[in-house]
């Protein structure tokens, strides 16, 4: 079992590395939160995950309070990051934060441009 | 400002009761024996004053629709397999593009849905913002039909039912079931 627990919180931090290099990879403010999305879904639920195996296997006694608390962290986690990650996005359009590089298209802009 | 129903607050209620006893560890004592009955009335007592204020925000239209087990049941369906899946296939997509073995390609697509009622719509674009490769930035409604607009890291297309099928995949498909 340790050893599985070994591989969840593995793969986590693998995602994790992904997101932070397209942090710093990707041209533009949008693209880089599309990459930390990578970090707070992947990256923080398979550490999650493994800490609940963790306390149920691998303690002497199962800690099942500290499982379930574990997971209500989790489920917190999924239900704020997006609604944070739409309101940071639609702040900046608004803002008028732009792409360097031109996107392929751009029906939001459009569509303000037509109802203004 | 609107009222409180009584289904409205009984139901905010039970729902931070059973979070009371999820983060207290009272529900594993629960079953092993041992439970609190101070922490155990303490908690009716904060979730009783906490649904007094937050109902009206918490609860707008049917009050126990999630109470029905069936519904419950394709809830816990939807999010621990087909949202699971949708979201392994868009992380390793992304993670892909971040350590650059594949081009990003980014635009803002308008995609059509179908789904009336509002936590629908909600949990549908909160559901696209947190699968990597799209963030939901606005919801527009016109024509008597609801859009969202959203980035998407690789706008193969900007038709709006091509994008739409291929962003939302199968999960409008099961919010309807939930919600509908």
């Amino acid at each position: 079992m340790i050893y599985a627990i070994y591989v969840l919180i593995g793969l986590s931090v693998l995602f994790a590395l992904a997101g932070v290099v397209g942090m710093l990879r990707f041209p533009d403010s949008f693209c880089r939160m599309q990459s930390s999305t990578n970090i707070s879904t992947f990256g923080v639920l398979g550490v999650i995950l493994g800490g609940v195996l963790w306390s149920i296997f691998v303690f002497d006694t199962p800690d099942w309070a500290m499982a379930v608390k574990l997971l209500v962290m989790g489920v917190f986690y999924i239900i704020t990051s997006p609604i944070a990650g739409h309101a940071i996005a639609k702040a900046a359009y608004k803002k008028g934060v732009r792409p360097e590089k031109e996107m392929v298209c751009d029906k939001y802009g459009e569509d303000l441009e037509n109802a203004d | 400002m609107k009222k409180t129903k009584f289904s409205a607050f009984l139901s905010t209620a039970i729902v931070c009761y059973i979070f009371w006893l999820l983060i207290t560890g009272q529900i594993a004592s629960i079953f092993t024996g041992g439970a609190s009955m101070q922490v155990l009335l303490a908690g009716a007592v904060v979730s009783v004053i906490t649904a007094l204020f937050s109902a009206r925000f918490f609860i707008h239209s049917k009050a126990f629709w999630l109470f029905n087990p069936l519904r419950f049941i394709i809830w816990v369906f939807y999010c621990l397999i087909i949202f699971m899946w949708e979201l392994t296939k868009a992380n390793i997509d992304v993670a892909l593009r971040a350590f650059g073995f594949k081009k990003i390609n980014p635009g803002i697509v308008k995609i059509e849905t179908e789904l009336k009622s509002e936590y629908a719509q909600s949990m549908l674009a909160n559901s696209i913002t947190l699968t990597p490769g799209t963030i939901t930035m606005d919801i527009a409604e016109g024509n008597g039909k609801t859009y969202y607009y959203i980035h998407w890291i690789d706008a193969s297309t900007d038709h709006i039912d091509e994008a739409g099928d291929n962003i939302k995949g199968t999960m409008e498909k099961w919010i309807r079931r939930i919600w509908e």
